[in-house]
């Protein structure tokens, strides 16, 4: 067994939790959301994160607007969809239950 | 490093070192071949182009120009294909066989009609060779020029993105584009090669400001042509109203034709025939039009089916007129002609030539003269007849008698009808003593057509003899100085000597 892959497969898990539960406060445009999830140290390299987002968008939990940025051009802003809030409670209840399960196992 | 090269990525232009270039192209080609076939790949790939443009901009090398360094931290930041797959997961690494590549027109590429930028990408080679090249064949020849309008015509524009894919072949040179058919984002030229795509674009940017000028000029041209042709044919044509426009073509008076068809034709082709002159003229000078303000507003319609109808309409029409022509034609096929010889009883020392019925005396204003012939045919609208002005000829006898010869010519559909239709010609003239008095003209009888019907008179008198004739009379016998000859009104008298008539002063 390798820890540094066991540890790539936990974080790919969460990740598209991670980007929803990002983007429950508010719109967010790709960097912020990049920002953001390598200060919680769930990604590495940037990359990781555009497929997953095409993935969101176009499975209806995710939408983006257009906005232009001061430098360099203009910026797709993401925010959830209806669809995607109601997925992203969803989540949050599964978590919830997920992270009680394994304090459950290690407090024996 | 001495080569930089152009790139143009997520909107943004970037001097990149050809090195630098390099890294960039083999790992831009490694996202597009994970991508490629992946749902939405395409925008992924977008997405990241545009972040690549964005840590460009914020990393903004010496002089702006993109290093080597550059592109490996921004790779490092990004992380490769492999790497999003170890972390983010699901997409599948495609591997391509490389297809079949296609020529097409390349809108991402494009000078003109994109056709170098076609050829380049098919050839995996810079453009501005075969820019150059065009360039180059139409200054010699003016080959270049038509070579390129028939390839513009003929290859198709890589307009989507599966035709892109065609045109750019698989695994290959990173020329693809937006799938979505943006603008271009991969534009490798180098410096010099830079330089004389400039030059081109701005060539280009000549020949079509002079090229527009021409066709405002022409199509201001055929506007207005067009428009007064028209307005010229209603007034002449539907009004019969001669107006400020010459309608006078050789002396023709064209206004009348309209009133002349019914004297002409069968009355029941008579309103085929107007309404078929009409489209024949009409169409072209609409057709001049429209094209001209075509040409003055560059704008583009799918018109071809106008102009195709247009044209099978004009055909058609021109087809059923000259049908409708022939037919009535064949009416004139032959002609013919009558004599008759009246006699004096003796010849007279002085002959007296009046007129009978006169022109002047009739309410007949529409006339079609022939001026080289002499030929005057006039209408009289209330009465529905028609008058053709006749001749008169004197000529010396070559015995001692005077005589009178009436010769009527008609034209008919066969020789039997010529000669009944040139003795339905109604014609007068009467001998009595030394006076002859002969109609200015024959009339066609009512109800019935006019068929190149003319009458002429000879007068036959020996030498010697003095000839009087009236104004009306001598206008007949010397037409072609009626006007200018004649203007004192008298009336004269005449010698006839042995190299014909001669004028003798009272």
């Amino acid at each position: 067994m390798d820890l540094e892959n066991t540890k790539a497969q936990m974080r790919k898990g969460v990740l598209e939790y991670c980007i929803l539960s990002v983007l429950s406060g508010n719109s967010c445009y790709a960097s912020d959301i990049i920002r953001k999830l390598k200060e919680a140290e769930v990604i590495v390299v940037e990359g990781t994160l555009y497929p997953l987002l095409t993935r969101l968008k176009n499975s209806g939990l995710l939408s983006y607007r257009w906005e232009e940025s001061q430098q360099g051009p203009p910026r797709k802003y993401y925010e959830l969809t209806p669809e995607g809030k109601e997925y992203l409670a969803g989540l949050d209840r599964s978590w919830d239950e997920l992270v009680e399960s394994v304090n459950l196992i290690r407090s024996k | 490093m001495d080569k930089t090269i152009k790139i143009n990525l997520g909107g943004s232009l970037f001097q990149i070192e050809e090195e630098a270039y390099r890294t960039l192209r083999d790992y831009l080609q490694d996202m597009d071949r994970v991508f490629r076939n992946v749902p939405g790949g395409n925008e992924t790939i977008e997405d990241i182009e545009s972040r690549i443009a964005e840590i460009f901009l914020s990393q903004k090398g010496t002089a702006g120009i993109i290093s080597k360094e550059n592109v490996e931290a921004m790779i490092q930041v990004i992380g490769r294909p492999e790497d999003f797959d170890h972390e983010g997961g699901g997409e599948k690494a495609y591997s391509h066989s490389p297809g079949p590549r296609k020529l097409f027109r390349n809108p991402d590429d494009q000078v003109i009609g994109g056709v170098c930028g076609g050829i380049g990408a098919y050839a995996e080679t810079d453009p501005v060779w075969f820019r150059l090249l065009f360039i180059v064949f139409t200054l010699t020849f003016g080959i270049g020029f038509f070579v390129y309008l028939a390839l513009w015509i003929a290859l198709p524009s890589a307009d989507t993105p599966a035709r892109k894919r065609e045109m750019y072949g698989s695994g290959s040179n990173r020329f693809r584009s937006q799938a979505d058919g943006g603008s271009p984002r991969y534009q490798t030229t180098s410096r010099i090669g830079n330089v004389f795509n400039e030059v081109f674009r701005a060539l280009a940017k000549v020949i079509f400001i002079i090229v527009r000028i021409i066709l405002i000029i022409l199509g201001t041209a055929l506007v207005i042509t067009g428009f007064m042709a028209l307005l010229t044919f209603i007034i002449v044509f539907v009004f019969g109203y001669p107006g400020a426009f010459s309608t006078n073509i050789d002396g023709i008076d064209l206004s009348y034709i309209p009133d002349f068809l019914h004297y002409v034709v069968t009355p029941a082709a008579v309103p085929w025939i107007k309404v078929l002159i009409t489209m024949v003229v009409c169409i072209p000078f609409l057709a001049m039009i429209y094209g001209g303000v075509r040409m003055i507003f560059w704008f583009s319609v799918r018109d071809g089916y106008i102009w195709l109808t247009a044209l099978v309409l004009w055909v058609m029409s021109l087809a059923a007129l000259s049908i409708i022509m022939f037919s009535e034609g064949v009416g004139f096929a032959e002609s013919e002609k009558t004599t008759s010889t009246e006699y004096f009883s003796t010849a007279p020392d002085t002959l007296f030539i009046v007129s009978g019925r006169k022109l002047s005396d009739l309410k007949a204003e529409n006339e079609i003269s022939v001026p080289d012939n002499q030929y005057r045919v006039l209408i009289d609208d209330d009465r529905k007849e028609v008058y053709i002005r006749s001749r008169l000829f004197i000529n010396s006898s070559d015995d001692n008698s005077a005589s009178v010869n009436i010769t009527r010519r008609s034209a008919g559909r066969n020789r039997m009808d010529a000669i009944e239709n040139a003795e339905r010609l109604l014609y007068d003239l009467n001998i009595s003593g030394k006076r002859l008095t002969l109609d200015e003209f024959c009339t066609v009888p009512p109800d019935s057509k006019w068929s190149f019907d003319e009458v002429h008179i000879t007068v036959n008198v020996p030498q010697g003899t003095v000839v009087y004739m009236d104004r009306t009379v001598e206008s007949l016998a010397f037409p072609w100085n009626h006007h200018d000859f004649v203007s004192d009104s008298k009336n004269r008298f005449w010698m006839m000597t042995d190299d014909g008539l001669n004028y003798i002063e009272p």
